[in-house]
């Protein structure tokens, strides 16, 4: 009998090493399925997902309908409806664009009317960016305030703010839950078909980690499968030379193909700087005074208007700018080294070229990709 | 039998279960422990921390407070540059090439992570009589796409102009002879050979140099971290053998192999290396 117990308790805890040894893959809980993103041609390694929020498909599939779904301001009137999608246009390089139907000149403004302090910046390739969001990079992975860190904030944010959506996070989290086909989204992507304001700014985070633009004409010249015409080629060598137009040094090119540093610079537009969203606002070095984001150039032919500020409506004001109208500051970046003559100096046969080359970066395939298109139905569509 | 006999039989029993539980929760324990024992190191290992001064002075960035051989009055924004192949020199004329080819290091001034380099390259125990680096990187491993993430990705060279990387991105404005500030990107990679006639470039020239630091022998023994300061005065850049002016050379030089040469030529009193003691 003895020798029985004891053989019983032995294998018990046998039984119980095995499990105690067995990994959290193999326990029976629900678990979706990794979304894994491709890394295109030259494009970094790096990715900033952050740890409590992987990429699954599940996620992704969901925030695409939260991205684009006008309930996401709380509201279902039709006249109060507001998503992601309401500004940030896919055909737009998911910016307004100068001709969007409701932000004449691609100024946005909140549902109530009240217009954003800056205007917009792209949602292209964010997966990527490590060093801040937004025109002052107010967002950053290793902020000291931890609602401030990344793109899932962002989200919050916009949901919050009178400038943009002017909504409650508690109200929009009820409404979903309310809203027949979402609850049970929720808990294929999360595990629970609880809707909570996390999970909504966790999907929607997912899914714009997944808008990836590397398809552009310049992308099929770096993979050897198109050839540049001659105008693009001598916009080329003006982009990435000193003595040329010199754009490469913010905003990258061959080695850098985000075509952004992600790093910010005061470019000379002003001599006075009264804006209290710079990035000073976010360093506190005064040599930030007047710095902004180095956006990326991709798609930047339909991304206008130009600058933090929007001050330009066409990218040829924007190559007349740099060629000719910098103004000199003491916080003008030392990369800004034509300032004492007032730009690059280019001519209008080089003006051309350029912009000719920056158009190389015009990704349609992008622009039109099904799986980063409005749905064609919500959830609780019949 | 008595109770106290029938008592003691009992909680003989149960100490018996206890000891047979503990013993196999100590199994449990073992078994799934990782295999992260540390495995005694038969070698040594060697660090670099970089620093940035002018005339022995830390830099003070953005604020025009230095003045070089030739007389320019300037300030520094940002210092940014790669060193590769550190090699270890013996007596005997052999050496060591530490860190090989992936683990060539960027260092940022505006990054504080990358003041340090803990290379992952043991070294074999013994003397050394001193210590040479690469400023940039060679011809041979000098390759554009080599580095896809940033900051590191930042610093690439154009494929018109050489491509790879560059060597040294140094920032600043300078006061010219009119007392105006202007910008300056003393910057070095590779450079470029121009036809007279056309302007094409018909030719490169890689400008990496090998640094000898001065005073950086050392013993090693198993297990032991030996710890650098290497310290890149600014100033050295400017002077010794060539005085370089800005008023002459101009703010932009990645264009320019003459003030590239220049740079290069003077490189190689710029960095200077401290034995330190790790707390």
């Amino acid at each position: 009998m003895r020798r029985f117990v004891y053989i019983l308790i032995f294998t018990g805890i046998v039984a119980l090493f095995f499990e105690a040894c067995k990994k959290d893959s193999e326990l029976d809980v629900y678990t979706p399925t990794p979304y894994m993103i491709d890394i295109p041609f030259g494009f970094p390694t790096k990715l900033n997902i952050p740890d409590d929020n992987p990429m699954t498909v599940e996620g992704v599939k969901l925030g695409r309908y939260l991205f684009y779904d006008g309930r996401l301001s709380g509201r279902t009137h039709p006249d109060s409806l507001m998503s992601c999608a309401t500004c940030h246009r896919q055909q737009r390089s998911f910016e307004a664009g100068v001709d969007h139907p409701d932000f004449p000149g691609g100024f946005p403004h909140g549902i109530t009317g009240l217009q954003t302090h800056h205007v917009m910046l792209p949602m292209i390739n964010l997966v990527w960016n490590h060093s801040g969001y937004g025109w002052n990079g107010f967002l950053y992975p290793d902020n000291p305030v931890e609602e401030l860190r990344n793109i899932e904030d962002f989200v919050r944010l916009a949901v919050l703010a009178k400038d943009e959506i002017d909504g409650d996070t508690t109200i929009t989290t009820a409404l979903f839950q309310s809203i027949q086909g979402y609850p049970d989204l929720f808990y294929q992507a999360f595990g629970s078909d609880k809707v909570t304001f996390k999970n909504i700014e966790r999907a929607i985070a997912q899914f714009i980690r997944t808008l990836i633009s590397a398809n552009s004409r310049f992308d099929k010249y770096m993979r050897g499968e198109v050839q540049l015409n001659q105008s693009e080629l001598n916009g080329f060598v003006l982009f990435t030379t000193e003595e040329g137009a010199d754009c490469f040094h913010c905003h990258g090119g061959y080695g850098n193909p985000l075509f952004t540093t992600h790093l910010f610079y005061n470019n000379g537009k002003d001599t006075v700087f009264t804006d209290p969203f710079d990035r000073y606002k976010i360093s506190g070095d005064p040599m930030d005074k007047g710095a902004y984001k180095a956006t990326t150039l991709r798609n930047i032919e339909v991304q206008g208007p130009y600058m933090h500020d929007g001050r330009f409506a066409t990218l040829e004001e924007v190559i007349e700018f740099y060629s000719h109208d910098l103004k000199q500051s003491p916080y003008i970046n030392p990369l800004m080294h034509h300032i004492n003559n007032g730009g690059v100096q280019l001519i209008p046969s080089e003006k051309q070229d350029l912009l000719n080359f920056i158009k190389t970066l015009r990704d349609d395939d992008f622009m039109t990709n099904p799986a980063f298109s409005r749905p064609e139905k919500f959830p609780d569509d019949q | 039998m008595s109770n106290t006999k029938k008592k003691k039989k009992k909680a003989m029993k149960i100490i018996s279960y206890l000891n047979l539980i503990i013993l196999s929760f100590l199994l449990i324990g073992s078994s799934c422990k990782k295999n992260d024992e540390p495995i005694e190191d038969q070698s040594g290992r060697l660090n670099f921390y970089f620093t940035h001064v002018v005339a022995e002075e830390e830099v003070y960035y953005d604020t025009i407070r230095y003045q070089n051989a030739a007389g320019n009055p300037f300030m520094v924004s940002e210092i940014q540059y790669f060193i590769s192949d550190v090699t270890l020199h013996k007596g005997d004329g052999s050496k060591v090439l530490i860190d090989a080819w992936k683990n060539m290091h960027y260092v940022d001034s505006d990054l504080s992570d990358t003041w340090q380099w803990k290379m992952k390259d043991s070294i074999p125990p013994g003397i050394y009589d001193s210590i040479t680096f690469t400023f940039g990187i060679t011809e041979e491993k000098n390759h554009s796409l080599m580095f896809v993430n940033q900051p590191e990705s930042n610093m690439f060279w154009p494929e018109y102009l050489g491509g790879g990387y560059h060597y040294l991105k140094l920032n600043g404005k300078w006061k010219d002879t009119n007392d105006v500030i202007r910008p300056y990107n003393f910057h070095m990679g590779i450079g470029q050979i121009y036809d007279q006639n056309s302007g094409e470039i018909i030719g490169f020239i890689h400008n990496d140099f090998d640094v000898s630091l001065k005073n950086s022998g050392f013993k090693v023994d198993n297990n032991e971290t030996i710890a650098f300061t290497i310290v890149m005065d600014v100033n050295k850049w400017f002077e010794d053998p060539h005085d370089f002016d800005f008023n002459y050379w101009g703010g932009d030089i990645m264009q320019n192999q003459d003030a590239m040469f220049i740079a290069k030529e003077n490189g190689y009193n710029v960095f200077s290396a401290h034995r330190m003691i790790e707390k």
